[in-house]
């Protein structure tokens, strides 16, 4: 726990002594201007934009998880390439312990935000245990999301690069809202499929659990997979 | 009679160590075998791509999947967990920190992974190597040299017994090279155990109890600098007098040398000097090959 502190404490100096990271911080600023006013002049003005409202909810939350996504691969990204890494592979730290230290508060600060976002938007009735439980699901794109990177490349230049390439990934699921039929399950190979559509559950007042299961586990193995290779090669 | 057995002394014991980079098609390290004492200081002197830090990465537990056998306090290295890295320090060979934190929170950082009670003041430390006035400047206005003081620093910080130092001097000015080098003997004094690495035949004489002389991933020879310079030296003083004549006398009673004395009466000397090896000369003769490229 205190490793966690400690670590969290370092990891927002870095964040804020540089200004390219923090500029980030104020994304999610952005979008919450945009849901709680752009949109509702939006849907007022122009009568046939009604159905889109979810679909922007659901950019919004995904948006508001590419703030730590992004931030956090560069956090790592940075150490590695100046091979701060190496020394906490020297420390009495163990991995989970490490991995836990870097990303606990990222995930948890996305949760935070989409738990906020969900409650603020003046659209829908979103009960508090569906909009926890669906903000814990779509927080988990952040850790499965930086340890990919960090899996691939190997310095800043690479890194904004695959960073572009993974927001992309991360969205086109989005054309499944506007693909009919059959053919939006092709987007089911992608974990953020099923946190767009429970996503969109969550707004349409639907039953959340079932897309919510296959995404939590689907994220979860990612995860997983994605961190024993990280952390063969992050170290050294 | 039964066989008497003694607790060994023994800090790090390494048996035919063989590791391959995963990239390269040779073998890195082509079995070493080696041991350190405890209190021990002992060093790998060797050309550059010799296989120094490897070896150290592997002691240290950033590369895996070596062949052979390491054992630490007669305890395989593999079944050592994360306590193992309370007991160790490492000393870095390149300045590794984070560019926008200060010394001081770098060192905070790093330290705050041991017991409290472990770690050293953390002004002394600085003081130590006269980093004092830079403390809570951003690591990014340190000069190299500065950059590789902070490492010795964060090695020592949490007072392990065991400590691995890569090419601890370099990048550092004389009067500073001197003074980690005397940080390092007082180190020693106090009992730790020390592996350094170094292609500078100065910091392995002045430092090292034994050395070993690595070259391609193998070890040539090891033993004490003195030992290594007597063997491939001349016990033999060389006099040299100011008309140009010049003489070799034996160094055993040499004050009982009367053609010496006679020798030294005849005329004008200009310089006297013994015939022993330099490090660099040994290393040559033994492994054919220089230590500087
Ligand atoms: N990550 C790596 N991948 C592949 N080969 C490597 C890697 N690191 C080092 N090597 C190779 O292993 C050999 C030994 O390198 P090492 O860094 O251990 O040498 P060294 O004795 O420490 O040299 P120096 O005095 O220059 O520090 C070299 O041939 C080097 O090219
Ligand atoms: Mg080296």
């Amino acid at each position: 726990m205190k490793n966690i502190i400690t670590l969290s404490v370092a990891d927002f100096k870095l964040i804020f002594r540089d200004p390219s990271l923090r500029s980030f911080l104020g994304l999610p600023i952005l979008l919450f201007a945009l849901v709680i006013w752009l949109l509702p002049y939006l849907a007022q003005t122009y009568p046939g934009f009604e159905p889109y409202i979810s679909v922007f909810m659901v950019v919004a939350a995904v948006e508001n998880t590419q703030m730590f996504s992004f931030i956090s691969s560069m956090v790592l990204i940075d150490e590695k390439e100046n091979s701060v890494a190496q020394v906490y592979g020297v420390v009495p730290l163990s991995n989970s312990e490490y991995l836990l230290s870097r990303l606990a508060i990222p995930y948890l600060f996305t949760v935070c935000l989409n738990v906020i976002l969900f409650i603020v938007q003046p659209f829908y009735h979103i009960g508090l245990i569906e909009n926890i439980s669906v903000s814990m699901l779509v927080g988990l794109i952040v850790p499965v999301y930086v340890i990919g990177i960090n899996s691939i490349v190997k310095n800043r230049m690479q890194g904004m690069v695959y960073i572009k390439a993974f927001n992309l990934i991360v969205l086109a699921p989005i054309a499944a809202f506007f693909i009919p039929g059959k053919w939006e399950w092709i987007f089911g190979l992608l974990p953020s499929h099923w946190v767009f559509q429970s996503i969109q559950n969550l707004t349409n007042g639907e039953e959340v659990w079932m897309n919510l299961l296959i995404g939590f586990v689907f994220l979860m193995i990612m995860f997983l997979l994605l961190s024993r290779h990280f952390l063969k090669k992050h170290f050294n | 009679m039964p066989e008497v057995r003694l607790t060994s002394n023994k800090m790090i014991k390494v048996e035919d160590l063989q590791f391959q980079y995963p990239n390269s098609d040779v073998k890195t390290l082509k079995g070493l075998s080696f041991s350190i004492e405890r209190g021990e200081v002992f060093g790998f002197l060797g050309p550059s791509g010799a296989g120094k830090s490897t070896a150290q990465k592997v002691l240290y537990k950033i590369l895996q999947g070596y062949t052979g056998r390491i054992e630490i306090e007669g305890k395989d290295l593999k079944d050592w967990g994360k306590d193992y890295f309370s007991k160790i320090g490492v000393g870095f060979e390149l300045p590794n920190h984070y560019l926008k934190l200060t010394g001081r929170e770098n060192l905070a950082l790093f330290g705050s992974f041991y017991p409290n009670s472990a770690i050293k003041d953390i002004r002394e430390l600085f003081e130590m190597v006269e980093l004092q006035d830079a403390m809570d400047k951003p690591v990014e206005a340190y000069s190299k040299g500065m950059k590789m003081r902070l490492n010795f620093i964060r090695a020592i910080q949490h007072n392990p017994d065991i400590l691995f130092f890569d090419e601890p001097t370099s990048g550092l000015d004389p009067v500073n090279a001197q003074k980690i080098r005397n940080h390092i003997l007082d180190l020693k004094a106090n009992g730790k155990t020390i592996f350094v690495t170094t292609h500078s035949m100065h910091t392995a004489d002045e430092l090292c109890d034994r050395v070993s002389f690595i070259v391609d991933g193998e070890l040539r020879a090891t033993d004490s600098p003195q030992t290594l310079k007597d063997q491939y030296g001349k016990e033999e003083v060389r006099v040299e007098l100011k008309s140009g004549e010049i003489k070799e006398f034996a160094l055993p009673s040499i004050g009982e040398n009367q053609a010496f004395i006679d020798f030294l009466k005849s005329g004008e000397v200009s310089h006297i000097h013994t015939l022993e090896a330099s490090l660099d000369e040994v290393f040559i003769q033994i492994t054919g090959q220089t230590l500087h490229v």
